[in-house]
């Protein structure tokens, strides 16, 4: 399978999934015009990648790494479908590390990283505050 | 009166209730963009604390997108192509004590009711009720023809650090004029 890599815009996050590696990387904001647009290949690759694990579980867990600076309802949402995929396939016996970052000033992300921790039981979720300002 | 003077004595006005900015048109997702980032800029400038801007400028985002998706003037595209023109109203300023938006824009009305409606809903709810009607709706599937308002609507009340105003004008004809203003 190929990495699926989208770079930064101005309202959209980078998002890299690189399938070989077993990563899942997203950064930076997000607002598109129109978010299910915009994550809708995201989440055929995600699901393409998940179904290949599924069918064969690779020897090291799939890590994913999250450092988002903000997002709108949209996206919110786009995300906790994101989450709720990766859950079930550690349900069903995928190694998946979940790791959201955020800026230790930053008292939405933070929020939002406590919020999202709630909805993973299998799948590790980790929230990992940095000090340094991300701009 | 001369119309130097005129617009002069509208700007002054405009200043004097502490507005930031004022946009009255068609609403685009570019012009979102745009008077966006005029007003990151603006709060960078007065070194804003990075908390408040982030909630003033999510308060902004979800009511702009609010306006292209409910107004009932939008200008559909013939081609079909994604651009949506809404008409609307959006003032953001700063009064003595907190940071305002407004949004106002033309709606059916049954629309703008069951708008006030939901905002009625969450106007009794605190902080951490909202929170967690927040949480709920999230990991709800999305609904039909909502197009994500209600979560829009949380979102605004989440980030708001005073109660939501709201109002509803009819204009004959099926039409209002609906106004929302959250205060951070």
């Amino acid at each position: 399978m190929d990495t699926l890599y989208l770079p930064q815009t101005q309202r959209s996050p980078l998002v890299e999934l690189d399938a070989a590696n077993h990563r899942l990387r997203i950064e930076g904001e997000s607002y598109p015009e129109d978010a299910a647009a915009f994550f809708g290949p995201v989440m055929r690759a995600l699901d393409e990648y998940l179904d290949a694990v599924r069918e064969r579980p690779p020897a090291r867990e799939l890590i994913v790494d999250l450092r988002m600076l903000y997002f709108n309802s949209s996206s919110a949402k786009a995300l906790m479908n994101l989450f709720q995929r990766l859950e079930s396939t550690a349900r069903d016996g995928v190694e998946i590390q979940v790791n959201w970052h955020y800026d230790a000033d930053d008292e939405t992300m933070m929020e939002f990283g406590e919020d999202f921790s709630e909805d993973f039981a299998a799948a590790r979720f980790s929230l990992c505050v940095s000090d340094s300002h991300v701009t | 009166m001369p119309m130097a003077s005129e617009y002069f004595d509208f700007h002054q006005r405009m200043l004097g209730q502490g507005v930031i900015f004022s946009f009255v048109g068609y609403v685009s997702e570019g012009i979102l963009f745009s008077l966006g980032e005029a007003l990151k800029q603006k709060m960078r400038l007065e070194a804003t604390d990075a908390n408040v801007t982030k909630r003033v400028f999510s308060i902004f985002v979800e009511q702009v997108q609010n306006i292209i998706r409910y107004s009932a003037e939008r200008i559909e595209a013939e081609s079909g192509l994604p651009s949506e023109m809404s008409s609307g109203m959006i003032t953001v300023g700063h009064d003595e004590t907190h940071f305002f938006v407004v949004c106002g824009n033309i709606v059916r009305r049954a629309e703008g009711e069951e708008l006030q409606r939901r905002l009625a809903q969450l106007a009794v709810m605190d902080p951490d009720s909202i929170k967690a009607y927040y949480r709920e709706k999230l990991r709800e599937p999305s609904e039909e023809n909502s197009r994500g308002a209600s979560i829009g609507l949380i979102e605004i009340a989440r980030r708001s650090t005073r109660p939501i105003e709201f109002g509803l004008t009819d204009l004959g004809d099926e039409r209002a004029f609906f106004c929302l203003k959250a205060f951070i």
